[in-house]
């Protein structure tokens, strides 16, 4: 049975890491299409993506718009999350509601309801038209991030702080975002990460001004299967395994750095809700 | 002389809710006195509306004889102690310490000595770059306790600090916080609804019920001379038995359990012929007897129950109705059994009568 399971979480593992393999060797293929296994290698992909302004301009655009939307997102959700975990004022549950919404309904739908709503401001085929968009897009997912953060956050904490002379704006520069930074960093992430993937809504309304990575490879497949997706594609791997394995490279660092400095002194004998492995 | 800290008339009701009905208290400067009282009696109540996280609905609050009126926590210069330590986790312990002095302006090196020095004195000398998470439950407390003292609040108030911790560390930090109190002589409100607790460390006592004060008086005072029913019950074990007082002179009262008893405790409250009361008699002043004791007042009872705490026992018994408990030394315990009849014993002055 034990065998059987192992060999089936192996199959698994497998099944869902094959795609994101596979592009690593296509990128570096000969092949004027995406073609597996790869008749031969090279880097000439490479070089076409980091030369190519059609491949460049809407790199340049997605990091753009992923940024402003980030920062959009934030302003507009972090004040929202602690009004929503914090008070209670008359429509808070249709609030609440509101700012799952955009969650709820099909992309498809918000496309085609901005692409015609979009149309009459003259905000199709425009930067702010797709950040907008994104915003509205990002608002649930970083909101449920940051209020699980929020309502985690010990309150008597800015409590103490009060009570140590702290005035609450003190209090939130202080204690409060310190405290949330990570949650904050995390939301913050989510939000880049829901524009810069983002392909329906870009596809009805960036037009040819505001062309974004995911529409431009999703035109660019539909066209001549260019091997530069390849290339695009392992870029960003490369970048979210970094970005993975960044914080236990860190730790890693931190851990090798501190074993210099002396051992920590145990506790009085009375301390028994310390874990057995803090007494090596 | 104006007491240091008055409260006067305070009063919260929460929409139909009475949290506080009134509170008029004076607390001596230096003094160390305990709130204590069951969950939902108002004390905590008090001690936020003290520390100005909470509005009096009515009364008033002085300090010095400056009014606390219309200040924020932050202007009241309050050391508090909260039950879960509040300890800033994203800070060191000298950091934590230092926070108070870092928000009245005390620069970075002179406030993290000034936090040092606070941290050795209670008893945390090197944990100084350890954060919270790093520490144990006591020593939370220890840092917690610096950090309420070190800017030299005009006030501590301790919201059930030791809730948190097993017996021993409870004990230990029950001796380290009175030791701390005493030499920095800072004022002090310590709430708790553990009795012993109260009755080691403070100065004074107030019991707290319903929103109100039952009494408030020296530990011993309130032990041996509860004014209530409800804080005879409160503090300590009690046998409370009902009776009427039959010779208020001679002091006299007829119970239906024990029969006539005099009651011969100081500092009893007046009485007079007729008057329903309570009888008070503390399971320790019982002694137990296979035989009635000359020069005692006897009564005899069944054993129900032992229960053996190693150096005394708690035994329970009835006497018709009545149900009597009694403390016993550990040693006199071994000759007791369960279900045998036996007598029990106590002196005059060993009875006290309160309002029924």
């Amino acid at each position: 049975m034990d065998r059987f399971l192992r060999w089936t979480g192996i199959a698994i593992v497998i099944f869902i890491a094959a795609p994101l393999v596979i592009v690593v060797p296509m990128s570096f293929s000969t092949s004027p299409t995406l073609q597996f296994p790869p008749p031969g290698f090279w880097l000439g992909y490479y070089a076409q993506y980091f030369t190519d302004e059609s491949w460049l301009r809407p790199t340049f655009n997605s990091l753009l718009i992923a940024l402003m939307t980030t920062i959009l997102t934030m302003a507009l959700v972090v004040p929202a999350t602690f009004a929503l975990v914090r008070h209670k004022f008359w429509g808070k549950g249709a609030a609440n509601v509101m700012m799952m919404m955009p969650m709820a309904v099909p992309h498809i739908v918000m496309a085609v309801g901005y692409y015609s709503y979009f149309g009459s401001l003259r905000l199709v085929h425009s930067h702010l038209g797709v950040i907008l968009a994104h915003t509205c897009l990002a608002v649930p997912i970083t909101f449920l991030v940051l209020s699980a953060n929020l309502k985690g956050f010990d309150r008597t904490l800015e409590r103490a702080a009060r009570s140590l002379g702290a005035t609450p704006r003190q209090v939130f520069i202080h204690i409060t975002l310190p405290i949330l930074r990570p949650g904050l960093l995390i939301s913050a992430l989510f939000a880049f990460i829901q524009s810069f993937d983002e392909t329906v809504v870009a596809i009805f309304i960036s037009g040819r001004d505001a062309e974004t990575l995911p529409r431009k490879m999703f035109d660019s497949i539909r066209q001549e299967a260019d091997p530069v997706i390849a290339v695009i594609s392992t870029l960003l791997f490369v970048a979210v395994f970094l970005g993975l394995i960044a914080p236990h490279v860190l730790r890693l660092f931190r851990k090798l750095f501190s074993r210099a400095a002396p051992k920590p002194v145990r506790a009085t004998r009375n301390t028994q809700a310390t874990t057995p492995q803090e007494v090596k | 002389m104006n007491p240091y800290l008055q409260l006067s008339g305070v009063n919260k009701t929460f929409g139909d809710f009475t949290a506080l009905d009134r509170i008029d208290l004076d607390i001596e400067q230096g003094e160390f006195v305990t709130f204590l009282g069951p969950s939902g009696s108002g004390k905590t109540t008090t001690l936020m509306i003290i520390a100005g996280f909470e509005d009096a609905t009515r009364g008033a609050i002085t300090i010095g004889g400056h009014s606390l009126a219309g200040l924020a926590p932050q202007e009241r210069n309050i050391g508090i102690v909260f039950q879960n330590y509040a300890l800033f986790p994203h800070k060191t312990a000298a950091e934590n310490v230092y926070f108070p002095l870092q928000m009245r302006g005390v620069k970075k090196a002179a406030g993290l000595a000034k936090a040092e020095e606070m941290l050795d004195l209670v008893g945390l000398k090197g944990f100084a770059h350890r954060y919270p998470k790093e520490l144990s439950g006591g020593q939370q407390q220890r840092v917690a306790l610096a950090r309420a003292l070190v800017f030299e609040p005009d006030l501590l108030l301790l919201d059930e600090p030791l809730g948190a911790l097993d017996k021993n560390l409870r004990e230990q930090m029950q001796i380290e916080i009175k030791r701390i109190q005493k030499r920095l002589g800072v004022t002090t409100i310590f709430v708790t609804h553990d009795q012993t607790e109260a009755m080691s460390m403070s100065d004074r006592i107030v019991v707290f019920s319903d929103g109100n004060i039952e009494q408030a008086g020296a530990p011993l005072d309130i032990y041996h001379r509860p004014s209530t029913r409800f804080v005879a019950d409160f503090i300590g074990e009690s046998n409370l038995l009902d009776a009427v007082v039959t010779d208020a002179e001679a002091r006299v009262a007829e119970c239906p359990a024990l029969g006539s008893v005099v009651f011969g405790a100081e500092g009893q409250p007046p009485v007079v012929d007729g008057q329903e009361v309570a009888l008070l008699i503390r399971p320790e002043h019982l002694k137990l007897s296979r035989d009635p004791k000359e020069g005692r007042m006897n009564a005899k009872m069944v054993i129900d129950t032992i229960v053996n705490y190693g150096d005394n026992a708690l035994v329970i018994g009835h006497r018709g109705d009545t149900q009597i408990r009694v403390r016993v030394p550990g040693a006199d315990v071994v000759i007791l059994k369960e279900g045998e009849e036996c007598h029990f014993s106590w002196t005059e002055d060993a009875a006290f009568v309160l309002d029924r």
